[in-house]
């Protein structure tokens, strides 16, 4: 691009003079560039709209966290291959052709496969690295966007909506001034701030969410395929653990194969990693060095990266109406997360929502009124069937019973008694038929018996010993602070009230803080004052890997650091 | 039956194949179609708007004052406009726009046809030429009140001019990169265009004449200054006119008459200007290229200066393209640095832009190494400052307290959060064993800074964030550093791994910071640091250790 000095803005006078109503304005402001805003952002640009894309991160998937599985489902809307050519070929990693779950009690596991339930309805399923896989989308949609008149601009934190007489119409960030848009789509991920400016989600209750926290683990590609069996790079596995090796926390663990990683993660949920007062980095580890293991580490562990994020619990937070004004939220900003049992899919519905949200915005200047866009596309997720994936009508129906602890602890009793434990015996298959069912899977309450205590009895019941040992030793979190890279800038998160009665889960389900850590974020402290000792918490966000966990369990006011500040995953 | 059954195609294929049906009947048979099949609302609607395109291009084929732009995209206008030569055709298009949707794209386009359908119009044959106000008086002009252009007529331009920023009587960084800078392009430019134009250096200020000698061993030909006592803070009024005065050569038509003839300034104006892109340097560079009458590229990345052939009928009067000889290119970065434009200063057909001036971000140029043996003129220059000029007087003024330096010193003494049993104590016993030495510091951990201990008064002014030593605090090389109650998180120890000889004192045997430090002493702090004191007032720090029972520890070999 040239232009004239001498008749052109050049020349910038930043008096602060110029009225409030003069803001830049684009058609369409996409905010966040992970799938959901890299697939908003590709379908506007399809059909002309000027859009500009904003990314907090210094690239696009530096700030962003999977577990590692992305899927096409043969009924969605839209797919990401079908808006990106080649995006299997240059940014994922290898397909999950193998899916296995295994129930662990003690050193016995017995494994089932899923790849019934996995492979039903499923296109195809790679496991991707989010850095890799974001950034080359960003290329992409900068591309495309740049041909409408907008782009996209890295490290530039969107930290509010504009509004004016109480509408909403724009955004306004840390680096630029406010920007209007006929159409905004917040794409910024699970902890949104406009979603919450714009009061379409909270971060109130534990029970909402789900932590995950990963480990992508070093191992050549050669190596891989040989351990894991695999047919050469077009080929991977999938493996799931549960059972009894997480201390009684609700939740499993995970293992994806990459090029030339493997992804090990575990997932629980929030509520419960609060009560257990469970230190995830201690959970993650009880997986890493568990006998099971042994067989693909084979006594060699080099962790490239820990990372950690919150997954929303779709079938409680997605909002079945996720859209106010000329905002629209897609993907993780509008609990777009669907989390059933084994099945962990979030990534395919943010891009099936971003590519029904620029269609819904694109029907509505159709129609010469851009507001309907907000309505279209609420239509358009429940016409489309995501709605119902999200928040399955089965799940609602039964949530009442399957939640209550009563029935847990009935169903407990029952799994745990000879007569629950025959009855795993005898309907061995029909129970690895069961998993493998959707229609189950949509029923499966979120209480220990389905987490824990069946996985556990199958386990035991029908399970083989491991008798490997697996002497790994996972790095300590000092390490894994160590070698993640920071410039946090100000401090992005407050602590309101310090005391530890309100604050002090974070201490241990923050995944960089634990007690008797002085180096994490959350530190327990006791304090003297005036002669009396009272406990308390103090916060360094240094460490902060920008999960969330701790506005959800502590009394704090959170925001994203400034753009380009704060962790960078070079994996994720 | 149709060609294309649309309920046999995801949506996301069907919006080309539907655009390349021509036939309106066609597409109402595939809208049948699809409402008795799938019923997809966007599947319809787009083939709707696809019949309806149909139809508007039957009824008025091929005349542009019916087209509705509203229904066509900045790239459809584009195509349409191509073959459209009649201005009024194109300005009644513009005005639709305009009270239509309104989109910036479409309007540059059809601006930009408009341009070029008038540039090829004009054959040579001379437009009566207005000053803006009186050639639109239907707009608003709000730099109305600037009565009088001051561009020159054939204005002869030579010389890159340097303008050296100066604090407390030195040379700023910047000053020196872009005489590095403009010494490289200058020499190149001497060669292409087989020239010899000077780097110039100008140096305004209380001490000046010492500066400006100095210039000339970073690359000036020849050094200007005015030296002033009054003007040793940067004014911008009286800088301003300084600098202006310096610039415009004798016989100017808008410079001072009685303005001497000068061997070295036998031209009208700097060719080039730079200035840096520092607080001041961006408040001079304003003015000076406003009174000028040029333009100026702001925050520059780069400079080179290459000829460019020029297409817009703005610069190049009726003709389709012109070669610009001598263009310095200014590249700045735009959103955060995630564009680039490249601003570039051409004169007008009717009007001269010169000097091309860009202020520069310090840093981006290399900092040369002075050239003591480097021989250049060095000239003053005379003038009259006018006295309302200095009506604002600077009454006092402050240098920011760079806070606690804690980097230059034989000893640091450094505590970390092995304190929290008894903060106070902590930091009066670390405190206390840095004052023992001669040149001895105190600092703590990022841990102490952000943890909620308790301080009393007395020792706060120990523990702000002006002693942190680490990655986000400050980095440490002393001879000794002593680091006690200090885990050693790797963000600590890039700020003292450098010191030579690292001593830790802490309970836990197996603290990271053990596998980094020449000497570890095991034991808490609370009662080592007060015997280390002790022994250290009537001995040696060798005794210290030695009393202590230091061992070797893992970092021990690394000096």
């Amino acid at each position: 691009m040239t232009e004239d000095a001498n008749d052109s803005a050049a020349v910038r006078t930043d008096g602060g003079e110029s009225t409030m109503s003069e803001h830049e304005h684009y058609e369409a402001i996409v905010v966040g560039c992970g799938p959901g805003g890299a697939a908003a952002a590709a379908a506007l640009a399809e059909n002309d709209v000027e859009t500009l894309v904003l990314e907090r991160g210094v690239d696009a998937g530096s700030k962003n966290v999977s577990g590692g599985l992305i899927y096409a489902e043969e009924a969605a809307p839209y797919t990401i291959d079908d808006l990106f050519p080649d995006f299997r070929e240059e940014a994922t990693e290898r397909p999950a052709e193998e899916y296995k779950m295994h129930n662990v009690s003690g050193n016995k596991v017995a494994s089932f496969d899923l790849e019934e339930i996995h492979h039903g309805g499923t296109e195809w399923c790679d496991a991707v690295l989010r850095r890799e896989m974001d950034s080359w989308l960003a290329d992409r949609v900068h591309e495309r966007t740049r041909e409408t008149g907008g782009g996209l601009l890295t490290d530039v934190r969107v930290n509010g909506l504009l509004r004016e007489g109480g509408e909403i119409v724009g955004v306004t960030c840390d680096e630029l001034d406010p920007i209007t848009a006929d159409v905004i789509v917040a794409a910024d991920g699970v902890n949104s701030e406009l979603a919450r400016d714009a009061g379409l989600m909270n971060w109130d209750e534990p029970e909402d969410w789900f932590q995950g926290v990963k480990a992508v683990v070093d191992m050549d590609r050669e190596t891989i395929e040989e351990r894991f069996d695999l047919d050469g790079p077009d080929d991977g596995a999938a493996h799931l653990f549960s059972g009894d090796l997480f201390e009684g926390v609700r939740g499993g663990g995970f293992l994806y194969t990459n090029e030339d990683s493997l992804s090990i993660g575990t997932v629980f949920h929030l509520d419960s990693i609060a009560e257990e007062r469970a230190e995830p980095q201690d959970l993650l580890d009880a997986l890493l060095t568990h006998p099971l293991l042994d067989q693909w580490f084979q006594g060699e562990y080099e962790e490239l990266e820990y990372s950690a994020k919150l997954v929303p619990d779709s079938k409680k937070v997605a909002n079945p109406s996720p859209h106010s004004g000329r905002l629209l939220l897609v993907g993780d900003a509008a609990g777009q997360m669907q989390a059933q049992g084994p099945i962990i899919k979030g990534m395919n519905h943010a891009v099936s929502a971003g590519g029904l949200a620029a269609e819904a915005f694109q029907d509505a200047k159709t129609r010469g009124d851009p507001t309907l866009a907000g309505d279209l596309y609420e239509q358009k997720l429940e016409g489309e069937g995501v709605m119902d994936q999200l928040r399955p009508t089965r799940y609602e129906a039964t949530s009442w019973l399957s939640e209550s602890s009563i029935a847990t602890s009935i169903g407990s009793a029952v799994m745990n008694s000879p007569i629950g434990r025959f009855g795993v015996k005898t309907f061995d298959g029909l129970l690895e038929k069961s998993f493998n069912s959707p229609f189950v899977l949509g029923m499966i309450p979120d209480t220990k018996i389905s987490y824990v205590t069946v996985p556990t009895v199958i386990g035991d019941v029908l399970g083989e010993p491991v008798s490997a040992d697996n002497e790994i030793e996972p790095p300590d979190l000092a390490d894994r602070i160590g070698d993640l890279t920071y410039d946090v800038g100000d401090p992005h998160i407050e602590v309101l009230d310090n005391s530890y009665e309100a604050s002090g889960t974070a201490v241990t389900a923050c995944p960089v803080s634990a007690e008797d850590f002085g180096g994490g974020c959350y530190r327990s402290e006791t304090v003297e004052s005036n002669g009396s000792k009272e406990r308390v918490v103090s916060l360094d966000t240094q460490p902060c890997v920008e999960c969330g966990t701790c506005a959800v369990v502590a009394d704090t006011h959170w925001e994203h650091p400034a753009g380009g500040k704060g962790v960078e995953f070079k994996q994720g | 039956m149709p060609e294309i059954d649309p309920t046999e195609h995801e949506i996301s294929d069907l919006g080309p194949k539907v655009n390349q049906v021509e036939d309106a009947d066609e597409l109402r048979e595939m809208l049948e179609l699809e409402e008795s099949g799938e019923d997809r609302t966007p599947v319809k609607t787009l083939i709707e708007s696809r019949i309806e395109t149909l139809e508007a291009e039957d009824e008025e084929p091929e005349d542009a004052g019916a087209v509705d732009l509203s229904e066509k995209t900045a790239a459809d206008v584009g195509n349409l406009i191509r073959d459209i030569d009649e201005v009024e055709e194109l300005e009644a298009l513009l005005e639709q726009e305009e009270s239509g949707e309104n989109r910036d794209s479409v309007k540059r386009l059809v601006q930009q046809r408009i341009d070029s359908v008038q540039g090829s119009d004009d054959d040579g044959e001379e437009e009566e030429i207005l000053p803006p106000e009186e050639a639109h008086p239907e707009l608003d002009h709000p730099t109305a009140d600037k009565k009088h252009v001051r561009a020159l007529e054939d204005g002869e331009y030579r010389d890159m001019w340097v303008y050296c920023e100066t604090q407390h009587g030195e040379l700023l960084d910047v000053s020196k990169e872009m005489l590095g800078k403009a010494r490289e392009l200058m020499d190149g430019y001497n060669e292409d265009y087989d020239e010899e134009e000077k780097v110039v250096a100008v140096v305004i200020g209380d001490e000046a004449e010492s500066i400006a000698e100095e210039t000339v061993a970073y690359g000036a030909d020849l050094a200007v200054f005015y030296e002033d006592e009054r003007l040793g803070r940067f004014r911008h009024k009286p800088y301003a006119e300084v600098y202006c005065d310096m610039a415009r050569g004798a016989g100017h038509p808008y410079g001072r008459e009685d303005r001497p003839e000068a061997d070295w300034h036998d031209y009208d104006e700097p060719r080039y200007a730079i200035f840096p892109a520092t607080h001041n340097g961006r408040d001079l560079s304003a003015l000076v290229q406003a009174e000028l009458d040029s333009g100026l590229a702001s925050d520059c990345s780069d400079l080179y200066i290459e000829n460019e052939v020029i297409s817009n009928p703005v610069k190049t009067g009726a003709k389709d393209k012109v070669e610009f000889e001598r263009v310095l290119h200014m590249p700045r970065p735009d959103f955060s640095g995630f564009e680039y434009s490249t601003i570039l200063c051409l004169d007008s057909p009717r009007r001269e832009f010169h000097p091309q001036g860009a202020s520069v971000i310090p840093g981006k140029f290399e900092l040369p190494d002075p050239d003591p043996e480097r021989e250049g003129e060095v000239v003053e220059h005379s003038f009259d400052l006018d006295e309302s000029w200095l009506d604002v007087e600077v009454t006092d003024h402050d240098r920011l307290e760079g806070g606690v330096d804690l980097t230059d010193h034989e000893v640091v003494v450094c505590v970390g959060r092995g304190i929290d049993r008894d903060p106070t104590e902590g930091i009066e016993l670390g405190v206390e064993l840095s004052e023992t030495f001669d040149d001895g510091a105190f600092g703590l951990t990022r841990g102490v800074i952000t943890s909620s201990f308790q301080f009393d008064g007395h020792v706060e002014q120990y523990t702000g964030e002006d002693r942190q030593i680490g990655e986000s605090g400050q980095e440490v090389e002393p001879t000794l550093y002593i680091a006690a109650g200090v885990s050693g998180a790797i963000q600590h120890k890039v700020g003292c791994e450098e010191s030579d000889t690292i001593v830790a004192i802490n309970t836990d045997e197996h603290a990271d910071i053990r596998d980094w430090s020449d000497y570890y002493i095991h034991g808490d702090l609370f009662d080592v640091l007060p015997a280390f004191t002790e022994a250290v007032e009537s001995g040696s720090v060798d005794a210290a250790l030695q009393n202590f029972g230091a061992v070797p520890a893992g970092g021990g070999d690394d000096d």
